[in-house]
């Protein structure tokens, strides 16, 4: 099967600053993504690059089997959702929806009219009046209303109150239900391990980690130990390290069993697992793994 | 995507419409007057009402530019201000074709107003310029005439680059004006006398200058071809003719006497008849130009623009 989003080697760079590189990562189709990282690590580039939005530097990305942006028919397939919604100020909700319609081969005419009524949407206001969460609604329903087969959301609940967000969520997790793939970048790990199916962490503009959540949280684990010396070799591949004066505490990437009586061994949270692959530091170019999804 | 864009300029669209339909009513109504005034029993003197209309004449030199500001520079700054690129060009259509419908209808619009509005106003200022007015000097020629249409496309052009280039739609707007007006008149000064071949025109040094022509330069010549500065001229002429302070009608002594020793002015023009040559040859310079802005607008946006 055509993976959603298949980057190999993929970078690009602003005036000289490197924003993505030496990314590899596999996106499964029929899944809900979460792209993970902090501020600054890649997130709404790699979306840009997925999109056709921004061509790459190198490297190279392939979306459902084509190359991003390149044809009416590609940029048919997928919806894409910008960060903070822009729409057009000086156009009414009635006029988004005809510009998507005109702009649209795949227009779904009846489905959007539907989330517009559904979501509360006067056809006559202007853009430039509708609230933040509004604002996400009406955009979201653009990208949903060419029917793709990719959607693409960069940070689509960062504007929404706590109950508009759990409502956009659902209707996430419906639409993922209808087998539509969705990649969502957020900060709130929360809301992604709620919707998520699969998650790709970014740092420093590296992919770090990428797999299904449960084979994620699987193959990861805590270990306690007594205070071991710095280089004393633990048998296993240590993401993290937190040292006390009487313990170290290892989060470990490895099913490999734990032998010394000594050790004690804990499953770890997603939340926990992120934030220690978000703090990595920025790796050496020329050691860093290529990291392929799991799926 | 010729919905979207229509409905994006409709508005401004309708105020350029509503401004045309208004002068055009306005010349039209009045254009009789000027027959009689310019015909063989009118005094060929403008009054009250008819001044003003005449220099819409000035508007209409100023609109390319203003078109170029007010509605090139935003067209692709506007959208990266409010970062409505990122919605449009997500959608099933290229932005090759978004941009080429985008710029395709703004210049059909700007063309049908700038073009109307010139075609009706040389209309009626023919009966002026039958007698009176010269058509190729500066400031005629670009109130007469089919050029106007090519200082609008440039402008467009112009402004359009300089706004997706800078991305940002007030100084893309300054940046405009100040491009436009520098690269019209070192056109208009540099490169419109070598359009057409000029005519030399002998004159008198103490009457009026050449009818009808756009004068390039004037030098003064004695009799042999050989050039005297005017400074020079009167003293000697004043010695040779004895002209003194004392003679009646000194500037009259001066003239008879230039006259006799064969003192003249030989100028350079740009001669009326070459009026049409010359609109069509820098219409071509600036469609020309603006074609090569065009391109590096498309450029920029395919490769430079996210």
């Amino acid at each position: 099967m055509t993976a959603a989003i298949e980057a190999t080697d993929l970078g690009r760079s602003y005036r000289g600053r490197w924003a993505l590189r030496h990314t590899s990562v596999t996106v499964p189709t029929g899944k809900v993504v979460g792209l993970v990282g902090a501020n600054g690590a890649g997130k709404s580039t790699l979306l840009h690059l997925a999109v056709g939005l921004l061509r790459p530097s190198e490297g190279e990305i392939r979306v459902l089997g084509g190359d991003p942006g390149s044809t009416p028919a590609q940029l048919a397939e997928v919806g894409f959702l910008a960060q903070d919604a822009p729409i057009y100020g000086s156009l009414t909700v009635a006029d988004h929806l005809e510009l998507g319609a005109r702009l649209n081969p795949s227009w779904d005419s009846a489905a959007a009219e539907a989330r517009v009524a559904k979501v509360g949407l006067d056809h006559r206001q202007k853009a430039s009046a509708l609230s933040g969460g509004q604002r996400s609604q009406l955009a979201l329903t653009l990208a949903i209303g060419k029917r793709p087969e990719l959607l693409l959301l960069d940070e689509p609940v960062a504007s929404l109150d706590p109950l508009a967000r759990r409502e956009f969520l659902q209707d996430l997790m419906e639409l993922a239900a209808d087998g539509l793939t969705i990649v969502m970048s957020s900060h709130l790990i929360g809301d992604l391990e709620r919707v998520c199916d699969h998650l790709v962490v970014l740092s420093h503009g590296h992919a770090r980690l990428a797999g299904d959540i449960d084979a994620i949280l699987d193959e990861h684990r805590l270990i306690t130990a007594p205070r071991l010396r710095p280089d004393q070799p633990t048998g296993h591949e240590v993401v993290a390290r937190s040292d006390t004066p009487r313990q170290t505490t290892l989060l470990v990437r490895s099913n490999r069993p734990v032998l010394d009586p000594a050790w004690s061994v804990a499953s770890v949270g997603l939340e926990e697992l992120v934030l220690a692959y978000m703090a990595l530091p920025e790796p050496e170019h020329a050691v860093l793994r290529s990291i392929r999804g799991v799926a | 995507m010729t919905w979207l864009a229509w409905r994006q300029l409709r508005a401004q669209a309708g105020v350029g419409f509503a401004a045309l339909v208004a002068v055009v009513i306005a010349l039209v109504a009045t254009r009789a007057h000027l027959v009689d005034v310019y015909g063989p029993s009118g005094n060929g003197e403008l009054t009250g009402l008819y001044v003003w209309l005449r220099l819409l004449g000035t508007v209409l030199i100023g609109l390319p530019a203003a078109i170029g500001a007010f509605w090139g520079a935003p067209m692709i700054a506007g959208e990266l201000e409010a970062r409505t690129h990122r919605l449009v060009w997500t959608q099933s259509i290229t932005r090759d074709r978004w941009l080429a419908v985008k710029l395709a209808l703004t210049a059909a619009v700007s063309v049908v107003i700038v073009g109307v509005f010139a075609a009706v106003f040389t209309w009626w200022c023919a009966p002026i310029d039958a007698t009176a007015a010269s058509r190729v000097s500066p400031a005629n020629f670009a109130q007469r005439g089919f050029i106007s249409i090519g200082y609008t496309l440039f402008a467009l052009a112009v402004g359009v680059l300089i706004g997706t280039v800078t991305r940002r739609t007030l100084p893309a707007m300054a940046a405009t004006l100040t491009a436009f007006l520098v690269v019209r008149l070192a056109i208009q000064k540099l490169v419109r006398p070598h359009l057409v071949s000029l005519a030399t025109v002998r004159t008198d040094p103490f009457g009026p200058g050449p009818r009808g022509g756009w004068v390039i330069s004037t030098r003064t010549v004695d009799a042999a071809g050989r050039p005297t500065s005017g400074r020079d001229l009167e003293n000697s002429l004043a010695a040779t003719c004895h002209i003194t302070r004392a003679t009646a009608d000194v500037d009259q002594a001066l003239a008879a006497c230039a006259r006799k020793v064969g003192i003249h002015n030989l100028t350079r023009v740009v001669p009326s008849g070459s009026f049409w040559q010359l609109q069509t040859l820098e219409l071509a310079v600036f469609l020309v130009l603006a074609s090569v802005f065009v391109a590096a607008t498309f450029w920029w946006v395919r490769h430079r623009t996210s």
